[in-house]
């Protein structure tokens, strides 16, 4: 028997429209619905939903951010695996340009009457992703 | 016998029209390659969804929740996915001829009949399909391939769901062109509600240790059925996005092969008539000079 305690984390990132990540790591935290978590080598099998916010790879002592949006997490066995609906890597993302873009987008959101419809929930994302870019960016500068 | 002039015209609209078919087909196939690979993006996020699916149900009894519980087939729904646009050969007729025949047969696997068919269209075609043959669409989605994102697809998987729930209708069936290769596209009826999880791996060691949920079981699976609705709903209409402009683009391919054959045609029956009228003035010519002796 292995032990997965002293094994990599396999990580794999996809969203519907695309493969974001794939790669061997030593912890990955990320937003759950309920709260905040981490996941190291040996975690036990465990599945969540994804709220907003900031998912951060550690791999050889260095932090890499990403701005995150839905979706769930796996893990299990080592393998975490993430379907998210957005990922962006925080190194790529101005924030003045994103506070702007959020902004706006809230701005749209307002605009929007009806409380449902298929309008209305692509807007709101749209506003959740923007969210997590600037709290991405954010976290960023901030390391 | 048309006159000179009339043919010379034809033929120039005739190329005309082959100059159009011609770049429609050139635009098809960019957009083909394009849909393509869309397809091949879409199916990494699609396999994990399978997986994760999977092995929550070698985990955990899951047919308690409304969306994966099986039940006899009585109120159904069909949901047809065809085009925005027309001009590609029988892409949309072929749904139609097969969605036709669902609603004639009208029976499930059991060979018993259902009780209520109700029917959605996502696709201009589809609508105007309906209108035609007087049926009546509870919901229609068009203009949805003008610009195709994931959003949209879970849009529509949501209604669907909550649908599903309120109406309590037993299940929904998919109907779409499932993408082949760029000249071949098959018609393809599968089942989308209720969810039919495929458990993982297919080995028999014993019941793997159950997950932490969280927040709760409940939630996540509701959280996780309708993503995985809108997953299925995605790739199909990816699927049907590259059919339809595969079969575009061999349709416009036929038009513009047929266009320069008629042009021969013309060209030729051009040529022949031309040289019957130098004929004939030649004899008047040479009658004309006779008569003069």
């Amino acid at each position: 028997m292995v032990d997965l305690r002293k094994e990599p984390l396999r990580l794999d990132v996809v969203t519907p429209e695309a493969r974001a990540l794939s790669l061997s790591c030593d912890e990955v935290r990320a937003p759950g619905t309920g709260g905040g978590f981490g996941v190291r080598p040996g975690h036990t099998p465990f599945i969540t939903s994804l709220a907003t916010g900031v998912l951060t790879v550690v791999a050889g002592g260095r932090e890499v951010d990403y701005a995150i949006d839905g979706g769930f997490c796996e893990v299990a066995e080592n393998r975490v695996t993430v379907l998210a609906d957005f990922v962006e890597p925080a190194a790529g993302i101005d924030l003045a340009a994103a506070l702007r873009e959020h902004d706006a987008a809230v701005e749209r959101l307002r605009a929007i009457k009806a409380q449902d419809g298929v309008a209305f929930r692509r807007e709101a994302a749209l506003v959740r992703r923007a969210a997590a870019r600037v709290a991405a960016s954010r976290n960023h500068s901030g390391h | 016998m048309p006159s000179l002039r009339d043919i010379r015209k034809r033929i120039a609209s005739v190329k005309n029209t082959r100059q159009i078919t011609k770049a429609m087909k050139m635009v098809a196939a960019a957009k083909l390659r394009r849909a393509q690979e869309a397809i091949l993006r879409a199916r990494p996020y699609a396999q994990h969804m399978e997986s994760v699916l999977g092995s929550l149900a070698t985990r955990a009894d899951l047919a308690a929740h409304p969306l994966l519980a099986a039940r006899p087939p009585r109120r159904i729904e069909l949901f047809v996915l065809s085009s925005d646009r027309g001009l590609c050969g029988g892409f949309n007729a072929n749904i139609f001829r097969r969605a036709l025949r669902f609603l004639a047969e009208a029976k499930g696997a059991d060979g018993v009949p259902y009780e209520r068919i109700e029917l959605s269209t996502l696709g201009r075609k589809g609508r105007d399909f309906a209108a035609r043959r007087k049926l009546t669409a509870r919901k229609d989605y068009s203009g949805i391939f003008e610009q195709l994102e994931f959003g949209k697809a879970e849009g529509i998987a949501r209604e669907i769901a909550d649908h599903y729930v309120d109406a309590e209708l037993d299940a929904v069936f998919l109907l779409y062109n499932e993408f082949e290769s760029a000249i071949a596209q098959r018609v393809s009826l599968v089942q989308l509600l209720p969810i039919v999880p495929r458990p993982a791996g297919g080995d028999d060691r014993e019941t793997p240790v159950d997950y932490l949920y969280e927040p709760s079981r409940a939630e996540v699976l509701d959280a996780l059925l309708p993503q995985h609705l809108a997953m299925q709903l995605w790739r199909a209409m990816l699927e049907s996005q590259a059919s339809e402009h595969g079969a575009r683009m061999t349709a416009m391919d036929s038009a513009t092969k047929n266009a320069s054959e008629m042009i021969d045609r013309l060209t030729l029956q051009f040529n022949r008539a031309r040289q019957a009228y130098i004929t004939k003035e030649l004899m008047e010519i040479v009658s004309g000079a006779e008569a003069l002796k």
